[in-house]
C-alpha cells in the first residue's frame, strides 16, 4: 500500500525553523503516532507530506516516489482534520463522494460505493442531512469516511479525537483502529494524548521542538526512553527525576543516598536519575546492594480507583511520587515516615541538561 | 420583580427617543410622497398641505417621460458593473484573504476606495472619448468598476477570512486545484456574502450621480441624473422630480432591507485580525 520517507526534511517559517532536518521512515501498513508537546511541529509534518506545505529542504517520498514538488492532489493521500473539514454546503453523501467525483467516476459507481461506506460507519441514515444537522461524533464519521471512500496509499489524522468528549473518544478509537485492521493502510495519526498513543500505535515518534527525539513501539517508548525529554513527557505520573553525580567505581551519589551500578556511564559527571513512580516500592527487611533504602515522609495520597499516587518528601528536600496499588494504602498514610527501596535496574540515567 | 420609576422613565424615554428617529428618517419620504400627487398647478409649493389627490405627475412621468428609459439604463449600468466587480472582486477578496504578505495591501484598497473621483473624471472621459465610448452605458459601466471593484474586494475579505483554511486543503487533498476549491468550496460557502455584496455594489452603481452626469448624453442617462435634469431653466418640476426620486428610493430601500445582516461584518469585518 503505502510506505513513506522522510529523508533530511527541515522546514522553515521566514526565519524560524519549524522542522530541524527530519529522517523518518513509515513502513507499509504501519499504524504511526506522532506524539509530543503541542507546538512541536506535528501538523506541520503531516501538512509537508499532505502537500500543504512546500519542504525548504529535504525530500519526501511515497512508495519511493519522490513527491516533494507534487501538489496535494497529486499525491494520492487522504487527511482528517481536527475540525473535520466538512464541506458545510454540501450533504453527507456529497460530502463522501466529492473526492470521488474529482477523479471522473461515473455517478453510479460513486453512489454505490458512498453507500458503502455509509453503511459501514452507521451513516446510511444521515445521507441527506447537511454536517450542520450532525453530532461532534457524526461529524468524525464523515470525514473518516471521506477519507477512506478514496481508498488512498496513506492516510493523515491530525488530532481527529481532541473535539470529542471523553467516552466517544474512546469509541472512535477502537473505531479507527478497527478500520485500519480491516483496511491494513498506512497511517499517521498526530495526537498530543499520550494514552491514545499507547493504545493505537504501532509505533510512536516523540516529537520535540521540530525533531524526533524517539521511534519505537510504545513498550520501547516507555521502558526505554533514550532522552531525558521522552522519560519525562511519557508516563502519567511522570517520572520522578533525581540529580546524581557518577562518583568512582560505578557508583552513583544522590541526595537521597548513593547506588551501586553494574554498567559504565558516559553522560558525564553530573547526571539525571529517572525512575518510574510505579518502580518505588516499600522496603522490606533484606538488603541488597543494587538498591537504595530511603526514609521518606508521606505528604499527600489521592486516590484513582484501583490505585493511588503517593507524593513523599525526603530531608534532603527531593520530592518523589509513586504509584501503588489499592490494597497497600494502609501502609502509606499521610503524615507518616515510610521507607521505601528503589532498585538500580528501576533507574535511568540521561546527561545532566 | 417591580421594575422601579426610573427604569420605566428610562424605557419610556428610549421609545420615544426611537419614535423620533423614524419621524425624522420617514418624514421626508412621505413628504416626497405627497408632492408627488400634488395637482401640477399646485407644483412647487411644499406649504400646501390641503388638496385633491392627483395621478398625474406620476402618468406623465411613467408614460410621457424619458425616465422608462433612465430606469433602464441604471438598471442595465448597474447589473454589468455588479456583475464583473463580483467576477474580479471574488477571487481578489480570497487572494488577500489567504495569501498575507504585506499586511497593509489589503488597506490599499480603501486608499483607491477614498480618491476623490475628480481625480479619476478627466482621464475617464478622454478615454471613452477616444474609444467613442461617451454617451454609452458601457463608458458609464467603466467608472463604476472604479469604485464598485474595491468596495466589493473590501466587502468580501471578511467573509472569505471567516472561512476556515482547512475546507480548501481539504478539497486540494480530495484531488482538486486550488481554484477548483476555490469555486466548488469556497464560493458557496460565502454566497450571502457574495449576495450582499452585489446589493451594495448595486445600489452605488444606481445612486452614482457623478459619473452619470458628466459621461452620458441623452441615450444613456440613468436615473440620478434625470432626476436632476427636472430643475429645468424654468424652475423646478417638483412633482414630477418627487415621482422620480420615490422610483429610484424604493428599490434600494427594498435592496438594503434583505442585505441588511450582513452589511455590517461586511463593510467593518475585513479589519486585520489575529
Ligand atoms: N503558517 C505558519 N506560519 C508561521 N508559523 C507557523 C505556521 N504554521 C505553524 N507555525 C508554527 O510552527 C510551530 C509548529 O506548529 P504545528 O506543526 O501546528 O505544531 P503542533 O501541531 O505540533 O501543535 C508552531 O510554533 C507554530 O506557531
Ligand atoms: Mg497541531
Amino acid at each position: 500500500m503505502g510506505q513513506v520517507t522522510f529523508k533530511n526534511v527541515s522546514k522553515s517559517f521566514g526565519s524560524t525553523n519549524i522542522i530541524d532536518g527530519m529522517n523518518l521512515e513509515v513502513h507499509n501498513s504501519e499504524f504511526l503516532v506522532l506524539l509530543g508537546p503541542s507546538g512541536c511541529g506535528k501538523s506541520t509534518t503531516l501538512r509537508l507530506l499532505a502537500g500543504l506545505e512546500t519542504v525548504s529542504s529535504g525530500t519526501i517520498s511515497i512508495n519511493g516516489r519522490d513527491v516533494t514538488e507534487l501538489e496535494p492532489r497529486e499525491r494520492d493521500i487522504a487527511m482528517v482534520f481536527q475540525n473535520y473539514a466538512l464541506y458545510p454546503t454540501m450533504t453527507v453523501a456529497q460530502n463522501l463522494g466529492f473526492g470521488l467525483k474529482a477523479k471522473q467516476i461515473p455517478p453510479k459507481l460513486i453512489k454505490e460505493k458512498v453507500n458503502e461506506i455509509a453503511y459501514l460507519l452507521g451513516l446510511t441514515h444521515l445521507l441527506n442531512r447537511k454536517p450542520n444537522a450532525l453530532s461532534g461524533g457524526q461529524q468524525q464519521r464523515v470525514a473518516i469516511g471521506r477519507a477512506i471512500v478514496r481508498k488512498p496509499k496513506v492516510f493523515l489524522f491530525d488530532e481527529p479525537l481532541s473535539n470529542l468528549d471523553a467516552n466517544l473518544r474512546l469509541e472512535m478509537r477502537a473505531e479507527i483502529m478497527k478500520l485500519h485492521r480491516e483496511i491494513g493502510a498506512t497511517t499517521i495519526f498526530v495526537t498530543h494524548d499520550q494514552e491514545e498513543a499507547m493504545a493505537m500505535a504501532d509505533r510512536i515518534v516523540i516529537m520535540d521542538n521540530g525533531s524526533i527525539e524517539q521511534i519505537g513501539t510504545p513498550t520501547e517508548i516507555y521502558f526505554q526512553p533514550k532522552t531525558f525529554m521522552v522519560a519525562g513527557f511519557i508516563g502519567n505520573p511522570s517520572m520522578n527525576f533525581i540529580k546524581g553525580k557518577i562518583s568512582n567505581k560505578m557508583e552513583i551519589s544522590m541526595p537521597i543516598g548513593r547506588i551501586k551500578i553494574n554498567a559504565l556511564l558516559n553522560l558525564g559527571e553530573d547526571i539525571e536519575v529517572g525512575i518510574r513512580p510505579e518502580k518505588i516500592k516499600l522496603a522490606d527487611s533484606k538488603s541488597k546492594s543494587t538498591e537504595i533504602k530511603v526514609t521518606v515522609l508521606v505528604t499527600y495520597v489521592e486516590l484513582l480507583g484501583p490505585r493511588a499516587v503517593v507524593k513523599m518528601k525526603h530531608e534532603s528536600g527531593q520530592e518523589l511520587t509513586s504509584v501503588i496499588e489499592h490494597d497497600e494504602i494502609e501502609s502509606y498514610k499521610v503524615g507518616t515516615e515510610i521507607n521505601i527501596s528503589l532498585a538500580s535496574q528501576a533507574l535511568h540515567f540521561f546527561p545532566k541538561n | 420583580m417591580i421594575v422601579s420609576f426610573e427604569n420605566r422613565l428610562l424605557q419610556f424615554i428610549g421609545i420615544m427617543a426611537i419614535f423620533m428617529a423614524i419621524i425624522v428618517v420617514l418624514f421626508p419620504f412621505f413628504w416626497i410622497f405627497l408632492e408627488s400627487v400634488k395637482p401640477p398647478s399646485l407644483g412647487g409649493r411644499p406649504d400646501i398641505w390641503r388638496f385633491e389627490l392627483s395621478w398625474e405627475n406620476w402618468s406623465e412621468v411613467l408614460l410621457n417621460s424619458s425616465v422608462p428609459l433612465n430606469i433602464m439604463n441604471s438598471f442595465f449600468i448597474a447589473f454589468i458593473t455588479v456583475v464583473i466587480s463580483l467576477i474580479c472582486g471574488a477571487p481578489a477578496a480570497y487572494a488577500f484573504s489567504r495569501f498575507r504578505g504585506f499586511q497593509g495591501a489589503r488597506y490599499s484598497i480603501l486608499a483607491a476606495e477614498m480618491m476623490p473621483p475628480a481625480i479619476l473624471i478627466l482621464p475617464l472621459f478622454l478615454i471613452l472619448y477616444k474609444l467613442e465610448l461617451i454617451d454609452s452605458r458601457i463608458g458609464v459601466v467603466t467608472a463604476h468598476l472604479t469604485f464598485v471593484i474595491p468596495v466589493i474586494t473590501w466587502f468580501l475579505i471578511g467573509f472569505f477570512d471567516e472561512v476556515p483554511k482547512d475546507l480548501e486543503d481539504q478539497a486540494m487533498i480530495d484531488g482538486y486545484t486550488r481554484f477548483q476549491a476555490f469555486y466548488k468550496v469556497i464560493l458557496p460557502v460565502v454566497r450571502p456574502g457574495l449576495g450582499a455584496a452585489a446589493v451594495f455594489g448595486f445600489v452605488l452603481s444606481w445612486n452614482d450621480l457623478f459619473y452619470s452626469l458628466l459621461l452620458t448624453g441623452a441615450g444613456s442617462r440613468t436615473l440620478p441624473v434625470a432626476i436632476a435634469s427636472f430643475w429645468t431653466f424654468r424652475g423646478i418640476e417638483l412633482g414630477k422630480m418627487a415621482v422620480a426620486i420615490l422610483i429610484a428610493v424604493i428599490p434600494v430601500l427594498i435592496l438594503s432591507y434583505f442585505i441588511q445582516k450582513h452589511l455590517i461584518k461586511g463593510i467593518g469585518g475585513s479589519g486585520v485580525k489575529y
